[in-house]
């Protein structure tokens, strides 16, 4: 029958650092998932691509004639309303008196999450 | 009959019970939290693919401000045949070794002036979905001029617009 005694406490001590060690690390495996997963759910739900696209789509418009102009602009915020739940619109003016550039394009997104606004000349 | 003896033993079986339970409880929760209709990450990654795919077709092809992206010309021309061998071909490259198999169905929509709304075309698809698929949706801008030698649908209005391009791609 086992007695309790002092003998190879070194070795029970070392026991139990190892089992909490693998305790510790169990843990920091199941974090990483985690990570993995919200940062997609970021990566996803935010709007990178749709902004970019809608950003480049309005600066090639801007380079339209008027009536075209006004055309696209109606295209793109109604597309935008019922394909991508975002608002989209945009205003192309002439640049200040002064600038080196000859319009100023002004950008407003908004899908209800993320609000993207921009005025830039070229 | 009750002694003391053996305490030691008792409390160091308690305590390897305890870690070893919340050890595999912890374990087994990691495991589980991946499931295929979870795969956020693939899904990721699916969709900046298939949107650098439709985002290169949409690339002008030479320097001049007139100068056409493939996409603006095979939606002017309804070109399907072009739009589904070069989409194909951009999505399921790689840089050595075998072709990936991601299949795509391709629509547009296109904004009726008159009316003031908003119309799907089908386009295109490499193959019909069933239903079954785990597809990502993927968009493009593209500016078209329809208004002369286009050979857009007759129901699409006969100028410049905007169409948005929509892809569904799933991995087969």
């Amino acid at each position: 029958m086992a007695r309790l005694n002092s003998d190879a406490q070194w070795i029970v001590l070392m026991g139990f650092m190892v089992s909490f060690a693998l305790f510790f690390l169990a843990i920091v495996v199941n974090q990483s998932t985690v990570v993995g997963q919200t940062t997609a759910e970021a990566v996803l739900e935010f709007p990178k691509n749709d902004i970019v696209d809608m950003r480049s789509e309005v600066l090639s418009a801007s380079a339209l004639s008027t009536n075209n102009l006004t055309l696209v602009k109606n295209d793109i915020s109604s597309l935008s309303l019922s394909r991508k739940n975002a608002i989209v619109s945009f205003r192309v003016s002439v640049a200040p008196p002064g600038s080196p550039y000859t319009k100023t394009i002004e950008i407003h997104y908004n899908n209800g999450v993320t609000a993207y606004n921009e005025t830039t000349s070229h | 009959m009750v002694n003391t003896d053996g305490q030691l033993f008792t409390i160091e079986g308690v305590a390897a019970g305890l870690i070893m339970l919340l050890t595999a409880y912890i374990v087994v929760g990691t495991t589980s939290l991946y499931t295929p209709g979870d795969s956020h990450i693939s899904d990721m990654q699916l969709e900046q693919m298939g949107r650098d795919a439709l985002h290169m077709m949409n690339t002008p092809n030479s320097l001049t401000v007139s100068g056409e992206s493939t996409l603006q010309r095979v939606i002017k021309n309804n070109d399907v045949d072009q739009f589904r061998q070069t989409f194909l071909w951009f999505a399921n490259n790689r840089t050595g070794g075998t072709y990936d198999n991601l299949q795509f169905s391709a629509d547009y929509y296109y904004r009726n002036n008159l009316a003031n709304s908003v119309n799907q075309i089908h386009f295109t698809e490499s193959r019909k979905p069933t239903g079954g698929e785990h597809p990502m949706r993927v968009t493009e801008w593209v500016q078209v001029d329809n208004s002369a030698g286009g050979a857009m649908p007759a129901v699409v209005d006969a100028r410049v617009q905007a169409v948005l391009v929509e892809v569904l791609i799933w991995r087969d």
